[in-house]
């Protein structure tokens, strides 16, 4: 599998990829392919999103009621569907980041003692 | 949310195919993206196959996708019941055992289930059925004779209780017979009812056509000829003819008036009316007869009124009944009335008892059945391990797996029910052509007529119930083979099997020993009750009744235009014409026939002793015969004489009684010669002399013994009801022709009916003892089969898989012998653990047969030896033919392999 899987390159850790998605439509509406960009290239290419997983995800998303989904025309004129962040899911966002803040912090004090 | 949920459920389709678009656009983006990105080196076609890698897994992805949207379930059952058919046909043997093992244990469930719905459970066919009660009249213990609580009523008596009664809305006396139905020229005996105007609203039936007996035709003894017709016989007779109110039909030869038509399907509560004919057009003397007990009463509650709290009432009221009418012969003895729910009384306590047995009998060889499927997949399993441990080794969820092997079950146990429905409608149909009169009524079983066998039917409620059995059994039979199969223990089954063969079998190898014991013990139970249920059959079979049914012909005539004076003279001619004809060699008359039950009893009264205290009086049965009926019917003469052609009316009154009667009352000493009095036919104020004694006869059942019996000379005291007794030299149908045109000769138009030679009336009378004791041995026999497939099963799945081991035991200088006993000898094994259990469980349950059972102990030690060498025997033959295969192993061929 053409998985980058370069050192520089990490797998996501397991529950941050709705996270992110999250996090990437907070600011306009996307459709899938742009959601797999946006996260590598804002992490510069760091985190790389196995690009079939978004969608089983995505349903997962849409199933919970945190984004809604779309078809609309692309800028190149083809059909595609575009996520938006519903209001719930704005408020999961918040929480899930709080969530993520605090564990990291935990991590990093784990760290520094060591 | 809501709307893509309901998207997804509704639109699947649309739902899969948009996911598809939006993976192709994504796609075909990653690809220009990758194609501008390599400026030209790169191929549009080497773009997209990046993409795809990119991508990752497509088809999983969409799987994932479509798992996430909720799909899941249904999409993957549909994928798991491909996969059970398709894996089914790969192995048609294994699928054909177990369908066809499915098919009969849940076939024959439903068709007993059926059985047991129509007969016990089925709410009775009457408006709010639960308020209907019977009442009875009781008669405390009288000398001999037990006390009883079922007695039927007299109209006086009934007039008493509905006057003094508050708690019932409405009331009904009704009687069923058999009578003459005329009409035009068309004479038919059949089932008729006396009824009054209240029989209809009490039960909330309605006429379909017509009207019911009026208030006016209820009020006095005399009333209006009036009658209403079945639907069945409206049909019949009259083509479903909508004008035939007001029209006339006789009935026992007289004239009624039809007033209306029932609606289909009611046929009185004795099931079997053709004709309701209004009560008070009855003989006016029987109707005033405080101590003519012939009718049955059924009360409606009124609402609020609870069967339990009546029943206290009921008691009241027949103390009020039996001081309107005390009991005039017997001082001091007091009569009472007790009410039941009539839905407890729909069928006889033996009826409902067999029944039981049955259901029961039949869910343990479901049991059974399912113990061998499961034991099949158990070894389907052992086969399939190393496809399940890859499949469980790359990932395959635990929950799933058994999801899916579960699957398998269920699919296979549908496919087993669906061809049970066959199996099911064929046993309904077998049940339901039980004739329901000639059986039960000859075995004087009660219950309401309306409930009978020719009730069962494939209804939806059985339906029902064979759905619910058919993935119960899927569940029951898959789920120890699905959770075992699944254990996870990969590394064992990857490896290479031969090696771990041994080891991964132990565990499988005990389950399935363990199932085998199971079977062979349930086997055992059922053996051991269809054993001691046959036993019984051959002592009822055994039983001498006193007289020899073998070629002799019965019948009656339904002489109601013949006065009573000039009967004897109408029989005598009867008589001399039957005995001309050609082989034709006894002819004899007798009023009640041998193993009918219901013949008349009263009281003996020895004229030369003191009398004795009141309800202690002797009591004895009381039959009327020809002085030919003896030799007729073969039975012996003891002692003294037998009537003759003189002891006729006018000289002195002799009677002849059994040799029961004469141990019973005169013990020790000579009877004949003996002065007594018969409390009937004319014998109560008279002084007759025992001029004979002849053996005894069984009058009521074949399983009762005979009680004391006196007989009276025809033609010393008349009757008009008499049934005709021929023997014959050869087959007695052969004369029913010539009979016949002797009956028509001397009295044209006259029915004659209930025309069966005497060894069918035998038959019937073990019909339903014969038809519990096979059904019962046909599930044993099935449960044995099931018992011994397994256990086959067991032993040569053991075989296959200790080849090798056999083979270094042939190789180290075992002989075939040697070999044959190891692998026999472990059949044995699971019989006698499994026989040992199955004895415990029969003699924990065959008690519940006792009822059922003539002079068998349930736990008869014959019967239960027989069935542990019958299992015996079994097992041994099961696991001969594995042994043998055993012993041809080739060490060589074995060991290499």
């Amino acid at each position: 599998m053409a998985k980058a899987s370069g050192p520089s390159k990490s797998e996501l850790l397991k529950g941050t990829l709705d996270m992110l998605i999250l996090q990437t439509l907070s600011g306009q509406p996307l459709h899938g392919y742009a959601i797999a960009q946006q996260i590598e290239l804002l992490s510069d290419a760091v985190l790389t999103v196995e690009q079939g997983s978004l969608y089983p995800a995505l349903e997962r998303l849409q199933k919970r009621g945190w984004v809604t989904s779309k078809w609309g025309a692309s800028p190149t004129g083809r059909r595609a569907r575009y996520y938006t962040l519903t209001a719930t899911g704005r408020r999961q966002l918040g929480e899930e980041i709080s969530d993520f803040d605090r564990v990291l912090v935990a991590i990093n004090r784990v760290m520094r003692r060591v | 949310m809501l709307r893509y949920r309901l998207r997804v459920l509704l639109r699947p389709e649309q739902h899969a195919r948009d996911l598809d678009e939006e993976i192709r656009f994504h796609l075909s983006l990653e690809a220009m993206q990758r194609e501008h990105a390599a400026r030209g080196t790169l191929t549009s076609s080497d773009a997209r196959w990046a993409a795809r890698r990119r991508f990752g897994n497509l088809t999983t992805t969409k799987e994932e996708a479509r798992h996430m949207a909720g799909l899941g379930f249904f999409d993957t059952a549909e994928q798991d019941v491909r996969f059970a058919l398709r894996s089914f046909r790969r192995a048609p043997g294994f699928t054909a055992v177990a369908i066809l093992t499915l098919a009969v244990g849940i076939g024959a469930n439903t068709a007993i289930f059926s059985a047991v719905n129509a007969m016990l459970l089925r709410p009775l066919p009457f408006r709010e059925p639960e308020r209907l009660m019977q009442v009875n009249l009781t008669v405390p213990p009288r000398g001999d004779a037990a006390p009883r609580d079922n007695l039927p009523w007299s109209y006086p008596k009934f007039v008493v209780f509905r006057r003094a009664q508050t708690i019932f809305d409405d009331l009904t006396l009704w009687a069923g017979t058999q009578a003459t139905v005329r009409v035009g020229t068309d004479a038919e005996r059949t089932g008729v009812e006396f009824a009054d105007g209240r029989y209809l609203p009490t039960l909330g039936v309605r006429t379909a056509i017509g009207r019911n007996f009026s208030a006016d035709e209820d009020a006095k003894p005399g009333g209006s000829r009036v009658v209403i017709l079945s639907d069945a016989f409206w049909q019949r007779r009259f083509n479903a003819d909508s004008s035939v109110l007001g029209r006339a039909l006789t009935v026992d030869g007289d004239p009624y008036t039809i007033v209306g038509v029932l609606r289909p399907g009611f046929r009185g509560m004795s099931g079997r009316a053709d004709v309701l004919v209004s009560f008070m057009s009855q003989d006016q003397q029987t109707l005033n007869e405080p101590w003519s007990h012939g009718y049955d009463l059924i009360a409606r509650l009124k609402p609020g009124v609870t069967p339990e709290a009546a029943k206290p009432v009921v008691r009241q009221l027949g103390v009020v009944v039996n001081n309107a009418y005390p009991n005039s012969e017997i001082k001091g003895e007091r009569w009472g009335a007790v009410g039941r729910e009539l839905n407890g009384t729909r069928v006889d306590p033996l009826v409902r008892r067999s029944l039981l047995v049955l259901l029961g009998a039949v869910g343990l060889v479901l049991l059974i059945a399912c113990a061998n499927v499961a034991n099949l997949f158990l070894v389907r399993a052992a086969s399939r391990r190393r496809e399940i441990a890859v499949r469980l080794a790359v990932g395959a969820g635990r929950a799933r797996l058994v999801r899916q092997l579960l699957t398998e079950s269920v699919v296979l146990a549908v496919l087993g029910g669906a061809a049970g429905v066959a199996v099911a409608w064929w046993g309904v149909t077998l049940l339901a052509t039980l004739n329901p009169v000639a059986t039960l009524r000859t075995q004087r079983l009660g219950g309401i007529g309306a409930v009978s066998f020719a009730a069962i039917r494939l209804d939806p409620t059985a339906f029902a119930f064979l759905a619910a059995l058919t993935v119960l059994t899927g569940l029951v039979f898959g789920l120890v083979p699905a959770l075992q199969a699944t254990r996870p223990s990969l590394t064992g089954d990857l490896k290479n099997e031969t090696e771990q063969s041994r080891l991964t079998g132990v565990r499988g190898l005990t389950s399935r020993n363990l199932l085998a014991i199971v079977e062979i013990a349930l086997a055992v139970v059922l053996l051991a009750g269809s054993g001691l249920m046959i036993k019984s059959l051959g002592k009822l079979l055994g039983v001498h009744p006193g007289f020899d049914a073998e070629r002799v012909l019965t019948m009656r005539f339904n002489l109601t235009d013949v006065g009573r004076d000039s009967l004897p003279a109408f029989y005598d001619q009867l008589i001399e014409r039957l005995e001309a004809i050609p082989g034709a060699t006894n002819v004899g008359l007798a009023d009640c026939p041998p193993l009918n039950g219901g013949c008349n009893g009263t009281e003996l009264i020895h004229r030369d002793r003191p009398k004795p205290m009141p309800g202690t009086e002797p009591s004895v049965g009381v039959h009327w015969v020809t002085p030919g009926w003896f030799a007729t019917m073969r039975v012996p003469l003891l002692e003294g004489r037998v009537f003759t052609r003189g002891d006729r009316i006018g000289v002195q009154k002799v009677v002849v009684i059994s040799e029961r009667t004469a141990k019973n009352y005169w013990p020790g000493q000579d009877p004949i010669g003996r002065p007594v009095s018969v409390g009937q036919g004319g014998f109560y104020d008279d002084t007759a002399y025992v001029v004979g004694v002849v053996g005894n006869v069984r009058f009521g059942t074949l399983d009762t013994l005979p009680v004391p019996d006196v007989y009276l000379s025809y033609y010393q005291s008349p009757r008009a009801r008499m049934m005709m007794f021929v023997r014959t030299a050869g087959d007695p149908r052969a004369i029913v022709g010539a009979v016949r045109r002797e009956a028509a000769a001397l009295a044209p138009g006259v029915p004659l009916y209930d025309v069966r030679p005497m060894r069918e009336r035998v038959a019937d009378a073990m019909a339903y003892a014969r038809f519990s004791a096979l059904l019962l041995a046909a599930f044993a026999v099935a449960a044995l089969a099931l018992a011994a497939l397994g256990t086959y099963g067991v032993i040569s799945f053991g075989v296959s898989q200790r080849r090798k081991e056999i083979g270094i035991r042939v190789a180290l200088g075992a002989t075939r012998t040697s070999v044959v006993r190891l692998i026999v000898g472990q059949g044995i094994s699971l019989a006698v653990i499994g026989g040992a259990m199955g004895l415990v469980g029969a003699l924990a349950t065959t008690g519940v047969l006792r009822s059922l059972l003539y002079d068998v102990a349930p736990s008869d030690p014959m019967t239960l030896s027989a069935i542990v060498v019958l299992l015996v025997a079994a097992v041994v033959v099961a696991s001969w033919i594995p042994a043998r295969r055993a012993a041809a192993v080739d060490p060589v061929e074995a060991l290499r392999g």
